[in-house]
């Protein structure tokens, strides 16, 4: 018994002194736990349709942070990953009927290899050129699409597939789930020895030439790791919608991806998720005033631009929380001392 | 004759008609440091980023402890054992200080199979308490001062434990106490050791600097380069003696 009680006292003091402290993973653990807890309270489809959706573009957009934001790779073609990984799934789903736990994971693969294709034609290029490359491979895939309506079904794309789960609720608790353990390993990927090359990439290619990496390499593993991401978000996608077209390719998702990730604060994880959780439920809502839908979002997005640079979410962190200037861990913006090594804040 | 670690026969490189490096030998012998002289644009830095496999050379060959290595990649010539300093210092701004270092000790040739974070960490702290601002290592690297940005280049040099160390200017911006400090690193990790967890063997060198005073005290031999070609190459004192040189520098009629 004893010893029961000296865990629990642990695991308390540990939450007390860990996660309590701070703003941030307070209102981190109330948003995973809303979100886990949301279906108890309302089981209203259309709620949980848009949430399921948000979920799944938030793996998205946190996979775009991957290769662009801390890899520095700009992808302007990210919906190419999605695209690929929803057509290899619908495709093996309604032809070789195979069931969808095979097919998300094999539409992940899919992804891995797209990367792996788009990366090694881009490693030599950089910044607008890279950008204008990576643009154009969902377009060239697009005209295929259409280019064989027999297989793809043109611009009426596959539907029929399986569906995720038998029922709505079971849908939202995979995708969510999913959700937060894949960002989850994103930002453990980006903490990493592997994090600190793709962040020192980002800054200055040549310059981690000169102490011994092997540059090359590790851009293609952002590529792969990038693409395995956005390939799971893409077969869940099929899945949910049952049915895949063309537009997962379109040039709009692409850019939808990138306005979520700066709205939401680049070079974060968590950013992007954020970005998807406000703005695309926004954009979903907004739907019944469409006149000023896209006026909302313009405006929104420039505001975020001009005002806070680095996004939404970092700016808010910035606010309530402040770094310490000696030991550089973050406290409570309300406490004049550092919380763990008693230096002024100020 | 005890083989050489370094042997540049007949390098040169064109940018387009313009001959930056014009048929250049020398030869870098072990555990010897050598300093490279030139006026302003004599490829100075073209034959560091030549060596460095940054640049291909267009023609002639460079040669690393007997291997040829011509047309290698930039890491894989780092983890044969050269590691390099830029004159411009390029450190990743976002990133702390000893996440800077971190990067050079993470290469193949520092870093042992699966080691952990910790570590190279220790590793990395290391290098920079060798380099002397171990206290900044958790700044980001954008606020250093210039001398100090000369610093985290030299730790990140020997963060993948070189057997060749190429300075670009390691007194460039510096003031005179500076220069006198970081001449005095630079002897001390001539010398070899063991700096912490950080090994170096007392690399050899190949020193690039425009103050003469202190790089003679440093430099077992002088090797002066103009408009890419070699003009000297010998004894410090000889070196700056010779007539060549003097021109070079002062132009017709000396000083
Ligand atoms: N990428 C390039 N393309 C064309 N010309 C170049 C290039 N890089 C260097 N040069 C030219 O090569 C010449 C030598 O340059 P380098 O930087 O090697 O000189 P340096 O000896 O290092 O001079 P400093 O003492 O000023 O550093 C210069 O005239 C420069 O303009
Ligand atoms: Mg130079």
């Amino acid at each position: 018994m004893g010893f029961i009680w000296f865990y629990i006292r642990k695991i308390f003091t540990l939450f007390k002194c860990e996660v309590l402290v701070l703003p941030s993973r307070v209102a981190l653990l109330v948003f995973v736990v809303a979100l886990l807890l949301i279906p108890a309270f309302t089981q209203d489809p259309y709620l949980l349709w848009v949430l399921i959706l948000t979920a799944i573009f938030s793996i998205f957009a946190a996979s775009w942070d991957l290769l662009s934001g801390f890899t520095g790779q700009v992808n302007f073609g990210h919906a190419l990953f999605f695209g690929v990984a929803a057509y290899t799934s619908g495709l093996i789903n309604v032809y070789a009927k195979v069931p969808n736990f095979l097919s998300i994971p094999l539409a992940a693969i899919a992804g891995v290899l797209t990367g792996l294709i788009v990366g090694i034609p881009c490693l030599r290029l950089r910044g607008t050129y890279l950008a204008l490359t990576t643009l154009a491979f969902p377009i060239i895939l697009t005209g295929l699409i259409f280019a064989l309506p027999e297989v793809t079904g043109g611009e009426l794309g596959i539907s029929g597939l399986d569906r995720l789960s038998t029922s709505r609720v079971y849908d939202y608790y995979i995708t969510v789930v999913l959700m937060l353990v894949l960002t989850t390993i994103m930002w453990k990927i980006t903490d990493s020895k592997t994090g600190i090359l793709l962040h020192a990439i980002r800054e200055d290619e040549l310059a981690v030439r000169a102490g011994g990496i092997n540059t090359t390499r590790y851009k293609l593993l952002a590529f792969c790791l990038s693409g395995f991401f956005a390939g799971i978000a893409g077969g869940l996608y099929a899945h949910i919608m049952r049915t895949v077209g063309p537009s997962t390719l379109e040039v709009a998702l692409s850019f939808q991806v990138i306005i979520w990730s700066v709205f939401g604060g680049i070079v974060s994880i968590y950013g992007p998720v954020a970005g998807v959780f406000i703005l695309f439920p926004l954009a979903e809502f907004l739907r019944i005033l469409p006149k000023v839908r896209m006026l909302v979002f313009a405006v929104l997005v420039l505001l975020t631009l001009i005002y806070m640079p680095e996004g939404l979410i970092p700016w808010i962190r910035n606010k309530i929380e402040k770094e310490c200037p000696r030991c550089k861990v973050r406290s409570i913006a309300t406490r004049k001392t550092c919380r763990i090594c008693a230096a002024s804040l100020d | 004759m005890a083989e050489s670690l370094l042997e540049i026969v007949g390098l040169g490189k064109r940018f387009g008609g313009l001959h930056v490096t014009n048929n250049v030998s020398f030869e870098l012998n072990q555990h010897e440091i050598i300093g490279l002289i030139g006026p302003n644009g004599a490829g100075k830095t073209t034959l560091l980023r030549l060596i460095m496999g940054i640049l291909k050379p267009s023609s002639g060959s460079i040669r690393f402890k007997g291997k040829n290595i011509n047309g290698l990649k930039t890491w894989d010539i780092v983890n044969l054992g050269i590691a390099c300093t830029f004159q411009n210092m390029r450190p990743f701004r976002r990133l702390p200080i000893i996440a800077n270092v971190m990067v050079s000790c993470m290469c193949p040739r520092a870093m042992k199979r699966g080691e952990w974070v910790k570590r190279i960490e220790a590793k990395a702290m290391d290098a920079l308490e060798f380099a002397g601002i171990s206290d900044m290592a958790l700044e980001k690297a954008s606020t250093l001062s210039q001398g100090d940005l000369k610093r985290l280049e030299i730790a990140r040099a020997i963060g993948t434990e070189p057997e060749l160390l190429l300075l670009d200017e390691p007194f460039g911006g510096l003031s005179p106490l500076e220069t006198d400090l970081m001449a005095k690193s630079i002897k001390r990790l001539h010398k070899g050791g063991r700096f912490g967890r950080l090994h170096s063997e007392g690399p050899s060198m190949i020193i690039v600097e425009h103050k003469l005073q202190q790089l003679m005290k440093i430099a077992d031999r002088i090797v002066a380069l103009s408009f890419g070609t070699l003009i000297a190459d010998g004894k410090p004192d000889e070196v700056v003696r010779n007539p060549q040189v003097i021109e070079a520098y002062f132009g017709e009629g000396g000083i």
